[in-house]
């Protein structure tokens, strides 16, 4: 059973964090940072061609972690892959002992760097979530029966500062209905917001780990807020680090994002960091927000 | 409706021969409506033709509130011109990719040029306005939306609408563009019928929506193909 899925499971309170693969092929920098978290963290998500910039894939790199004994998330979206392929990488994700799974929908090509390709979206994430729980029961998503069945622990996104909230719950249960068994958020600034939102869907027993991106500066929280789907931040975090002198922003970012844990933690099951490539603040905000 | 938008004068010259005899059809539907190639733009296209100096043998314009695609109307065209079809090299064509192609037949496979761009199905709301509602999937399902297509409000086309992109109410691939589940959403909403959207969307079928398709017609039966087979409907009850 995954580390991650047993702690969920055992009300652990895990705490996960994110690479992003590069764009080329090398790739050992981004390993070693995250591998320094073996030890710190439940498990570290790979991203699915985030922002559709092409990259190299998720599930190499998944691969790769759980080589240097790093437990993975694969990360999958709809936006690049019809069924067929969707399907495949589930079963070569297996395959190669990668349990976890994150479906998304996937960022529109429109936010990326090849804005003349196709979009798929064969399945949307719903959907995705469907197949995963049906390839794990032995079938495919046309009925075939399968030469062995995987085992993937899946999970979904859910956004708890949407407008309109009753539509983002809608979706929220039929994820969980299609086989969501554990939500990682967006990213969460407005902890009164989180809470609305954890009191809505509290009933469903379906842990949730609250999302944290690291702010590292008012360039990039400004940037966030204007192209980056799902995230807002406010403008008194924005002030505070504009405040900050640029040689404390690594400390800064660790204190603001332990106070948000701090804040949260009595409403959910885990905390998802995404350090966006300041992985080694990680440990900082783990022991801040005393979280081992 | 089919809405076309003209190509550019300079990439419909470089289409054209030195010497090149053309003839000019237009179709009073709904090129007329898109200004792309009614009566008025059919003519004027001439006279733009003439003045680059290319030799244009005459023009046919399909009658107001007539479509260009269809076969007889388009042979009768050619018919009623035909001396000026016949000295022509080549024909270039103001009208969607239908018209475009009745053209093809109509000419026994004549050399057409498009002269415009077939961009969308769309709804004339105003004169000046014409917006998609529908991307011709082949398997409607507005039932549960209210009348509104994912398919085509959503940028990503997702049947379990909406993703986590969606910002005020805004899409995150155009945030001039309204969310479509949002707008699905507040539809329902108004019409008291929330529920639909609690239930499970399936994948869409797209082998009804990828070509090749055709359609069979009759007065009490009709019958589509397409990669998904045929299913004949009747309206014998």
């Amino acid at each position: 059973m995954s580390r991650l899925r047993k702690a969920l499971e055992t009300g652990g309170f895990p705490v996960t964090s994110e690479i992003g693969p590069p764009k080329g092929t090398r790739v050992d920098h981004v390993l070693e940072e995250a591998s320094k978290l073996k030890d710190k963290v439940a498990a570290v998500n790979v991203t699915d061609l985030q922002s559709a910039v092409m990259r190299v894939g998720s599930l190499v790199m998944c691969i790769r972690l759980k080589e240097m004994g790093v437990e993975p998330v694969l990360q999958v979206t709809c936006r690049d892959r019809n069924r067929i392929s969707l399907q495949s990488e589930l079963l070569s994700a297996d395959v190669m002992g990668v349990e976890n799974v994150l479906c998304l929908t996937g960022d529109h090509i429109v936010l990326g760097d090849h804005q003349e390709a196709r979009p798929v979206f064969d399945l949307d994430s719903v959907q995705l979530l469907k197949a995963v729980e049906i390839l794990n029961g032995g079938h495919d998503l046309a009925g075939h029966e399968l030469e062995g069945a995987p085992n993937l622990f899946a999970g979904a996104v859910t956004t708890p500062e949407f407008e309109p909230m009753d539509l983002q719950l809608l979706k929220m249960k039929k994820k969980i209905d299609a086989g969501a068994k554990f939500f990682q958020t967006q990213a969460v600034y407005d902890t009164e917001k989180f809470k609305a939102f954890m009191d809505r869907v509290s009933g469903w027993n379906v842990p949730v780990m609250a999302g944290l991106v690291l702010l590292k500066s008012p360039g990039m929280a400004k940037f966030m807020n204007k192209n980056v789907a799902g995230v807002f931040v406010p403008d008194n975090l924005i002030e505070e680090i504009k405040k900050t002198p640029k040689a404390d922003r690594k400390k800064k970012a660790a204190e603001i994002a332990a106070r948000i844990i701090r804040e949260v933690r009595p409403y959910c099951q885990g905390i998802h960091l995404m350090p966006l490539e300041w992985d080694e603040v990680v440990p900082d905000i783990i022991e801040q927000a005393e979280l081992q | 409706m089919h809405a076309t938008i003209q190509k550019p004068m300079k990439d419909i010259l470089a289409t054209l021969k030195p010497g090149e005899k053309v003839f000019v059809f237009g179709c009073g539907n709904c090129a007329m409506k898109c200004h792309s190639g009614g009566p008025e733009e059919t003519e004027r296209m001439v006279e733009r033709l003439r003045k680059q100096e290319v030799d244009v043998t005459g023009s046919a314009c399909s009658p107001d509130g007539a479509s260009l695609c269809k076969l007889s109307l388009a042979k009768e065209m050619v018919e009623e011109h035909r001396a000026e079809v016949d000295a022509a090299d080549s024909f270039l064509v103001l009208a969607c990719g239908q018209g475009f192609h009745t053209v093809v037949d109509a000419t026994d496979g004549g050399l057409v040029h498009p002269g415009c761009d077939t961009v969308f199905g769309g709804e004339t709301v105003r004169p000046d306005l014409i917006n998609e509602y529908c991307s011709l999937c082949g398997e409607c399902i507005a039932e549960t939306t209210g009348g509104l297509c994912p398919l085509t409000l959503c940028a990503k086309g997702l049947l379990n609408g909406p993703c986590g992109g969606s910002k005020d109410g805004k899409c995150e691939a155009d945030t001039n563009r309204d969310c479509g589940w949002v707008l699905i959403y507040e539809r329902l909403k108004a019409l008291g019928r929330l529920e639909n959207l609690e239930a499970y969307a399936e994948p869409k079928n797209f082998a009804k929506w990828s070509r090749l398709r055709s359609l069979d017609v009759g007065p009490m039966e009709a019958t589509f193909h397409s990669l998904a087979g045929s299913h004949t409907v009747s309206q014998e009850d």
